[in-house]
C-alpha cells in the first residue's frame, strides 16, 4: 500500500496537467466560434429576427408540443423500419434484461389474427411502469406488432419535440391527455383504428402511484364502442416492482404479460359499464396470473376476485398488503426447477 | 492312410488364429492342419477295431481347434498329433456299419468301470483320460493313439461301437453323435423342470447342437413350450419342423420367453423367465442373456463350449440360477425313471426325427479347406451339419467295399 | 368457393401422380385409359369467430337444455374429450379441445361447479405425455386441474374406477369410467375426424373398459362393418349404438359436443402436397424436387421428426351439441360435406400411397402393422356404398415398410409381429389363438397403465381393422417395401409400380381398371 501512494499522487498530477491544457484548448475553440457569432451578432434585420411594433396584436403561435405533437411522421415506411429494428434489437434485449417477461394467453387471439376482417384492435393493459410501453411493444403478437401505436401521456413524453421524437420513433406512441378527453386526439385514434392500426391504450390514465391498481377510465370502451374495434384485456404483472413510479432506477425481476379474450361492446350497454366489463376481464386474467384458470374463474363468478385496485383501507396497510400481494405474482418469482420429461423419441 | 493331422505347432496356431478373424478355409490351410499320408494308428490292444470312416461331421469344436481358439485347458487332456473328427459313422472291417461313442472312457482305457454297464461318458473321475495305456485324449478325434473321424482309417474300442440297423443311411446315423449330446442337454433341462405342468424352456442358439436339444425336448418333454433363438431363417425352418413350439430371432428371443410366460421386465432382467434354458451358443452375450431369461432358481444348461467368458454374475447370485455345463453323454435316467445309455436313445429317435435332414453338404478328405469353410459359416450360408464323405476313399484304395446304405 | 372432390380420368397427357410412400413421396405415371384418380374437396371455410360459435353452440344446442341450465353448484361434472390420434396431424394451438373446454369451464365457473374432472377418453390407446396434454388442452386447463389431480387419462384397466352399466340385448356389457358414469352431466367433447368417429362410439369406446370393446372389436364387427365410415352400414356402430342405449337407462346425463374440421391438411412449405398435380406451379415443383432430394438422404429418425411436427392449419367447420344422436346425424352431414367424392363403378386395383402417420403412431413410428391397418383398415374403408375396389381385386400401396417399431409406444406390436404373424395372419385364427393372451399379459398391462404403451391387445385390433379388406381384395401388394416385413404380413413385395401392377396382372388379368386414392386429404368414395 505504501508503494501505493506515490504513483497515486503522481497521476492525479498528470490529470491535473491534463485538465489545463483542456481547458486551453477549449478556450480558444470558444475564440474561433465567437468570432462569426459576433459578426453576425453586428448584423440586423433579415438575418436576425424581427423586433415587434408597438401596439401591433402578433398571433399566438400553434403549440406543436404536448398534446398537439404531429406523430404522422411515424407511421411513414422510413420510420417503420427504424422502429422495427429499435424494437427487435435495443427495446426488446432491455426488456429481456430487466424485465425477463413470460407472455401467455396469445392463443386466446388466434381467432382474432385468422378473421381478415377485424382490423385495429384495442389492447387495454393495466399500468404501473414506464416499462409497461416497451414491455407491450414487444409482447404484442405478429400480426399487431408492426402496426401498433402507443397512447403516451402528452404531458409527460410529449413536453420536449426530442423527447417526444424518440417516444414517436421507438415506441410510436401518440400524444394523448389524460385528464380531458380532447376531440383531437380522440379523432386522431379513430381514424387509425380506421385504418388498421391497433393501440395500447393505459385505461388507468396513468401510472398507479402506490403500486396497486387504478379504477379504469371510459376512453378504451369508449373507442371500442365507437369504432367497433375489440378490446384485448391484458394483465401485466411484476413491471411496478422493477420501475414504479418514484424509483430512481430500475431493478431487475420477473414480469408477466396475459392477454385475455377479446370483448367486443355489447348491446344496449354503456360506455360506463363496458368500461367495467374490460376492468373486470383484466382483474381475471390478474387472478388467474397468480392463481390458475379454473380457480380465478370460480373466484371471478363468486365476486371474491382480489381487486387490482387493491383493498379499501388506506395507509401502512395498504402497503402491507401490497408486499403480500406481490409475491405471489410475478415479482416474487423464483427460479423453479423444470419438470423434466422422458425423451422418448 | 490319408488323414487330416493337427500339429503341435504354436506358430502356425496363432497364425490360424489371426487368419480365421478373415477365413476359415484360410485359416486351415495354414494353420496346424495339414493333410498327408500317415500311418494308420496300430490297435492298442483286444477289444479294439478298426473303424473306416464313411461320413465324418466338422463338429465347431473341431473348428475351434483348427482355428486356433480353443482354450489351453485342453493342453492336458489331448495329445498332438492328432487327427480330428469324432462324428463318425463307419464299418468295421466285418463290414458291419456302426456309429462311434468317442469319448475313451474307463473300458476303453482298461480302467475299472464306475459303475457296471457305464457308458464312456460316465463317472467323476477324469484321471483315467489322462492316464495309460493310450496317450491322453479326452476323446477320439483329440488322441494320438486313436486317430480321428478325418482319415480313412482309425481304432475304436468295442465299448464305443454301435452297430446300426441295415436300413439306416449313413446320412442319418452321422447325426447321432449330435443328437446324443442334444438329448443329454435337454435330459438335464427336463430334470430341472419336473413337476412343472407346463414348463418353458428356452434355447438359444440353433446350431447343429441347438437343434438336437430341440430334438431332444421334444422327445422328452412333449409338453414343454420350447423357444428357440436362431439367427438364420434355415434355422429357424429347422427349429420349426423338430417341433420348437415358437421360433424366433435370436435378438427377439428374451422378449418372446417374456411374453410366453406373461412376466415383466426389470431393467434387462426378466422379473420371471423360462423355467430352464439351454444355451447352444457358449459366448459371453449368451451365457448372460441366458441368466436374464431364466426364472430365479432356473437352470442355465451350458451346451456349447464357451472358453473363456466375462459375464455379470450379480444376476446369477441373486436370482440363485443354476448354471449347468454339458459337455456330453453317457447314462441317462429319463423322466419315467429307467436308466439308459444316451447314444441307444439316439440312435432309437434319429428315424423319428429324420436327423438326415440336417445334413447340408458334403465334401472329399481332399477338399477340406472348402469343407471347413463351408462349416464356418454355415449359418448365413442356410447350412447346418457339414461332413466329410469318406466312403470314395475307401473304394478308391479297397475295391472290395460293399456298396450299401445309400438312400 | 373450394372446388367439390373430382375423378380424373388419366390421359396420356396426365403428368405422373403423387405417391406418399411414409416420410417420403414419389410421383408415378399411371396407364392411360383405364386409371383415374380421386381427388378430395377443397378445404372448405373455417369459422371466422371460433370462439363465439362454440358459445353459441353450447347455448343452443340439438334436443337438450342450454348447458348452462344443466349446471349447478355442487354438482360432479366430468368433461372427456378424445385422445391424441385426433384430429392428424395434429392441429396448430389453440386446439379446438381447449377451446371449448374453456367455454365449458367459464360456465361452470359460472353456474358455481366446484367438482369438475376432466378426463382423456383415451380407451386403449396410450397415455399421452404432459407436451401432448399441453398442447390439446392448453397451458391454462393443464396448470389449473393437473396438478390437483382433476385432469387424467382414463385407465381401461383399472377394476377400482370402471363401473358396470348392464348387458345390451346381445349380451354386449357396457362398463366405463366409473367418474364419468357417476356424473351428475358428462361432457364429451369430440373431434370428427372422419365419420366413423363420435356418437356413441365417444362414450362407449373412448371411455371403456376392455372387457366391453372386446364386443365390437373383433373380427365379426369388422368384417360386417361395410364400411365402419357408414354408420348404418358398420356392425361396429351399431354394437356402440347398442351400448348407447344402455347408457341412456342407466347412464350418466351426457351433454355431446362435436366439431368437424375442414381438410386444409399441409401447412406451407408442404402445402403442395394437397394440390392437384397439374396445378403445380414452378415453385411447388422445386419444393417437391428439393424435399424428395432432402428426404432420400435424411435418417429416417430425423425425417420422422420432421414430418410429425407437422401442425395442420385445419380447423373447425362447425359445432354441434346436446343429445348424443341428434348431434352425431348433423356431424356426420357435415363429415360428408366437407369428404364425400362421388365415384361410379368398382375398379380392379386399387392404388394407395401410406403416409407417415396414421391415428396411432402420432410422434411414433409406422410399424408394419399400422401400414396393414392404414391401407387395409383405414383407406380400404374410405367409402360409402361399395368398395373401390370390387372383391378378388387388388390393393397395391406404396410404404418403406421397414421393420422397426417404437419400443415404447407399442411393445405389444413387437411380438405379435415376431410371434402371431409368423404362426398366421388370418384374422379370426389369431383372434381365437392368441387374443386373450396378449389382452391379460401383466406386463403389456402394467406398460399400459404406468407408461405410454398402447395396451397389449390393440396390435390385434389394427389387424381386425383390415380384416374385411384381407377379406375382401385377391392380392396385396406393397411397392417399396422392406421384402421380408412384407412377406411377414402375408402381402406381396415389390419395388416398382409398374413390377406391382404385372404381379397384379396375375388376379386381375392384363388390362385391369386402376383407381388411385389421393390421400391425404381424407375424403370417402361414394361409389355408386
Amino acid at each position: 500500500m505504501a508503494r501505493d501512494y506515490p504513483k497515486q499522487k503522481t497521476r492525479s498530477e498528470v490529470s491535473r496537467r491534463v485538465l489545463q491544457r483542456a481547458a486551453g484548448l477549449a478556450e480558444g475553440l470558444e475564440g474561433l466560434a465567437m468570432r462569426p457569432v459576433k459578426l453576425w451578432r453586428t448584423k440586423g434585420f433579415p438575418y436576425r429576427a424581427p423586433s415587434i411594433p408597438r401596439g401591433v396584436d402578433v398571433p399566438a403561435k400553434k403549440s406543436t408540443l404536448g398534446a398537439d405533437f404531429d406523430t404522422d411522421f411515424a407511421r411513414g415506411p422510413g420510420s417503420r423500419f427504424v422502429r422495427r429494428l429499435l424494437v427487435a434489437g435495443p427495446v426488446n434485449g432491455m426488456v429481456r434484461f430487466l424485465a425477463r417477461p413470460k407472455v401467455e394467453g396469445v392463443d386466446r387471439l388466434s381467432d382474432l389474427a385468422n378473421n381478415d376482417a377485424i382490423g385495429g384492435v384495442i389492447f387495454a393493459p393495466n399500468h404501473h411502469s414506464h416499462l409497461d410501453t416497451p414491455l407491450m411493444v414487444t409482447a404484442v403478437p405478429k400480426p399487431w406488432r408492426d402496426r401498433l401505436v402507443v397512447a403516451a401521456a402528452a404531458d409527460y413524453f410529449f413536453d420536449k419535440r426530442i423527447k417526444g421524437t424518440i417516444a414517436a420513433i421507438a415506441l410510436n406512441a401518440i400524444p394523448i391527455d389524460r385528464e380531458t378527453t380532447s376531440r383531437k386526439s380522440s379523432d386522431e385514434l379513430r381514424r387509425l383504428l380506421a385504418r388498421d392500426w391497433s393501440l395500447v391504450i393505459y385505461p388507468e390514465g396513468g401510472r398507479s402511484p402506490d403500486g396497486w391498481g387504478q379504477e379504469f377510465k371510459a376512453g378504451a370502451a369508449y373507442l371500442s364502442a365507437k369504432t367497433g374495434a375489440p378490446v384485448v384485456p391484458v394483465f401485466i404483472d411484476g413491471t411496478g416492482a422493477i420501475f414504479g413510479k418514484g424509483m430512481k432506477r430500475p431493478k431487475r425481476g420477473h414480469t408477466r404479460v396475459v392477454f385475455g379474450a377479446p370483448l367486443w361492446p355489447e348491446e344496449d350497454e354503456n360506455t360506463r359499464r363496458y368500461s367495467e366489463r374490460i376492468e373486470r376481464a383484466v382483474t381475471l386474467l390478474g387472478d388467474e396470473s397468480t392463481s390458475d384458470f379454473w380457480t380465478a374463474r370460480r373466484r371471478a363468478a363468486s365476486g371474491a376476485s382480489t381487486p387490482l385496485t387493491g383493498p379499501d383501507y388506506t395507509g401502512w396497510r395498504r402497503q402491507w398488503a401490497l408486499y403480500e400481494h406481490r409475491k405471489t405474482g410475478a415479482a416474487g418469482q423464483r427460479r423453479r426447477q423444470k419438470r423434466r420429461w422422458p425423451d422418448l423419441g | 492312410m490319408k488323414a487330416l493331422r493337427i500339429d503341435r505347432n504354436t506358430g502356425r496356431f496363432m497364425l490360424a488364429r489371426l487368419v480365421s478373424g478373415i477365413d476359415t478355409g484360410s485359416a486351415a490351410k495354414i494353420g496346424p492342419l495339414t493333410l498327408g499320408d500317415d500311418d494308420a494308428p496300430a490297435l492298442p490292444g483286444s477289444g479294439w477295431h478298426r473303424v473306416y470312416p464313411r461320413l465324418t461331421g466338422i463338429c465347431g469344436s473341431d473348428l475351434a481347434t483348427v482355428e486356433g481358439h480353443a482354450s489351453t485347458y485342453f493342453e492336458n487332456w489331448v495329445s498332438f498329433p492328432f487327427v480330428p473328427g469324432h462324428e463318425i459313422v463307419g464299418e468295421l472291417e466285418s463290414g458291419e456299419r456302426v456309429v462311434i461313442e468317442p469319448v475313451l472312457g474307463h473300458a476303453a482305457r482298461g480302467h475299472a468301470l464306475p459303475f457296471e454297464n457305464a457308458a464312456p461318458g460316465d463317472g467323476d473321475d477324469y484321471a483315467h483320460l489322462a492316464l495309460p495305456p493310450l496317450e491322453p485324449g479326452i476323446q477320439i478325434g483329440f488322441c494320438n493313439s486313436t486317430g480321428g473321424g478325418w482319415a480313412t482309417e482309425l481304432v475304436a474300442h468295442e465299448s464305443q461301437i454301435h452297430r446300426i440297423p441295415d436300413d439306416m443311411s449313413d446320412e442319418r446315423a452321422v447325426l447321432i453323435e449330435p443328437l446324443a449330446g442334444g438329448i443329454h442337454s435337454a435330459l438335464q433341462a427336463i430334470e430341472s423342470v419336473r413337476g412343472v405342468e407346463s414348463p418353458v424352456i428356452a434355447v438359444q442358439g440353433a446350431g447343429t447342437m441347438g437343434l438336437c436339444a430341440v430334438a431332444g425336448l421334444r422327445a422328452f418333454a412333449p409338453h414343454a413350450h420350447v423357444v428357440v433363438g436362431a439367427r438364420y431363417p434355415a434355422q429357424m425352418r429347422a427349429a420349426k419342423e423338430l417341433g420348437a413350439t415358437t421360433v424366433v430371432k435370436s435378438s427377439e428371443l428374451s422378449r418372446t420367453v417374456r411374453h410366453v410366460v406373461g412376466c415383466h421386465v426389470v431393467g434387462d432382467y426378466l422379473s420371471s423367465g423360462a423355467h430352464a434354458t439351454i444355451d447352444a451358443v457358449g459366448n459371453s452375450d449368451s451365457i448372460a442373456t441366458s441368466i436374464r431369461i431364466t426364472r430365479p432358481r432356473g437352470r442355465v444348461v451350458l451346451m456349447g463350449m464357451p472358453a473363456q467368458v466375462d459375464v455379470d454374475l450379480t444376476g446369477l447370485w441373486h436370482r440363485e440360477t443354476e448354471l449347468k455345463g454339458s459337455y456330453t453323454y453317457g447314462t441317462e435316467t429319463l423322466p419315467d425313471g429307467s436308466r439308459r445309455r444316451t447314444f441307444d436313445l439316439a440312435i432309437d429317435l434319429a428315424g423319428t426325427f429324420r436327423t438326415e435332414r440336417l445334413l447340408s453338404a458334403t465334401y472329399p478328405l481332399s477338399d477340406y479347406s472348402h469343407a471347413l469353410r463351408h462349416a464356418a459359416e454355415a449359418g448365413p450360408r442356410g447350412a447346418i451339419k457339414v461332413a466329410f464323405d469318406l466312403r470314395g476313399e475307401r473304394s478308391k484304395k479297397d475295391s472290395t467295399s460293399k456298396k450299401e446304405g445309400q438312400h | 368457393m373450394p372446388r367439390p372432390g373430382f375423378v380424373l380420368e388419366v390421359d396420356r397427357s396426365t403428368p405422373p401422380i403423387l405417391f406418399w410412400r411414409g416420410e417420403n413421396f414419389s410421383l408415378e405415371k399411371l396407364p392411360a385409359d383405364r386409371s383415374r384418380i380421386i381427388y378430395a374437396p377443397e378445404p372448405h371455410k373455417v369459422i371466422d369467430d371460433i370462439d363465439g360459435a362454440i358459445r353459441h353452440s353450447l347455448l343452443n344446442p340439438i334436443d337438450m337444455d342450454p348447458l348452462p341450465t344443466l349446471l349447478f353448484p355442487g354438482m360432479k361434472l366430468t368433461i372427456a374429450f378424445d385422445d391424441i390420434s385426433l384430429p392428424l396431424p395434429k392441429m396448430t394451438r389453440p386446439d379446438i379441445r381447449q377451446r371449448i373446454i374453456e367455454a365449458v369451464l367459464d360456465m361452470a365457473a359460472e353456474a358455481g361447479v366446484d367438482d369438475v374432472h376432466i378426463i382423456a377418453a383415451l380407451a386403449l390407446h396410450r397415455r399421452m405425455t404432459e407436451d401432448e396434454l399441453r398442447h390439446q388442452l392448453g397451458d391454462r386447463i393443464y396448470d389449473a386441474f393437473a396438478p390437483r389431480g382433476m385432469l387424467y387419462q382414463h385407465d381401461a384397466e383399472d377394476p377400482d374406477n370402471l363401473v358396470l352399466l348392464g348387458e345390451t340385448p346381445h349380451g354386449e356389457e357396457v362398463e366405463i369410467n366409473k367418474r364419468a358414469a357417476e356424473s351428475d352431466l358428462l361432457v364429451y367433447v369430440n373431434i370428427n375426424l372422419v365419420a366413423m368417429d363420435g356418437g356413441w362410439k365417444s362414450t362407449a369406446t373412448g371411455l371403456a373398459s376392455y372387457r366391453s370393446l372386446r364386443h365390437h372389436h373383433n373380427t365379426h364387427t369388422m368384417q360386417n362393418s361395410r364400411s365402419f365410415m357408414d354408420a348404418h352400414k358398420s356392425e361396429l356402430h351399431k354394437s356402440n349404438w347398442r351400448m348407447g342405449e344402455v347408457m341412456r337407462k342407466h347412464g350418466p346425463k351426457i351433454f355431446q359436443i362435436e366439431t368437424t374440421v375442414n381438410n386444409d391438411t399441409f401447412p406451407k412449405p408442404f402445402d403442395f402436397l394437397a394440390k392437384r398435380e397439374w396445378e403445380w406451379n414452378g415453385r411447388d415443383r422445386a419444393k417437391f424436387v428439393a424435399a424428395k432430394a432432402g428426404l432420400n438422404r435424411t435418417p429416417a429418425r430425423m425425417a420422422r421428426n420432421i414430418f410429425h411436427g407437422i401442425e395442420a392449419p385445419h380447423n373447425m367447420t362447425s359445432i354441434q351439441c346436446g343429445e348424443v344422436e341428434a348431434v352425431h346425424k348433423v356431424t356426420t352431414e357435415n363429415v360428408w360435406k366437407q369428404q364425400l367424392v362421388e365415384v361410379q363403378g368398382q375398379t380392379d386395383i386399387l392404388t394407395m400411397g401410406i403416409p407417415f402417420i396414421c391415428p396411432y403412431n402420432v410422434n411414433s413410428i409406422m410399424n408394419p402393422i399400422l401400414v396393414m391397418c392404414t391401407g387395409l383398415g383405414y383407406f380400404f374403408n374410405l367409402y360409402r356404398g361399395k368398395p373401390l375396389v370390387r372383391e378378388g381385386g387388388v390393393v397395391i400401396m406404396t410404404h418403406p415398410t421397414t421393420n422397426e417399431f417404437h419400443p415404447v409406444h407399442h411393445p405389444s406390436y413387437i411380438d405379435f409381429f415376431e410371434q402371431v404373424l409368423t404362426e398366421t395372419t388370418v384374422p379370426h385364427e389369431l383372434e381365437a389363438r392368441f387374443e386373450k393372451r396378449f389382452a391379460e399379459d401383466d406386463w403389456y398391462r402394467h406398460l399400459y397403465r404406468t407408461s405410454y404403451a398402447y395396451h397389449g391387445v390393440h396390435p390385434f385390433y389394427m389387424w381386425y381393422w383390415g380384416s374385411h379388406g384381407l377379406q375382401h381384395c385377391g392380392k396385396v401388394i406393397i411397392v417399396g417395401g422392406d421384402a421380408p416385413t412384407v412377406r411377414r404380413l402375408g402381402f406381396t413385395p415389390a419395388s416398382t409400380l409398374n413390377d406391382a401392377l404385372e404381379i397384379a396382372s396375375d388376379v386381375v388379368g392384363r388390362s385391369p381398371t386402376i383407381t388411385h386414392l389421393h390421400t391425404p386429404p381424407i375424403m370417402v368414395a361414394d361409389v355408386k
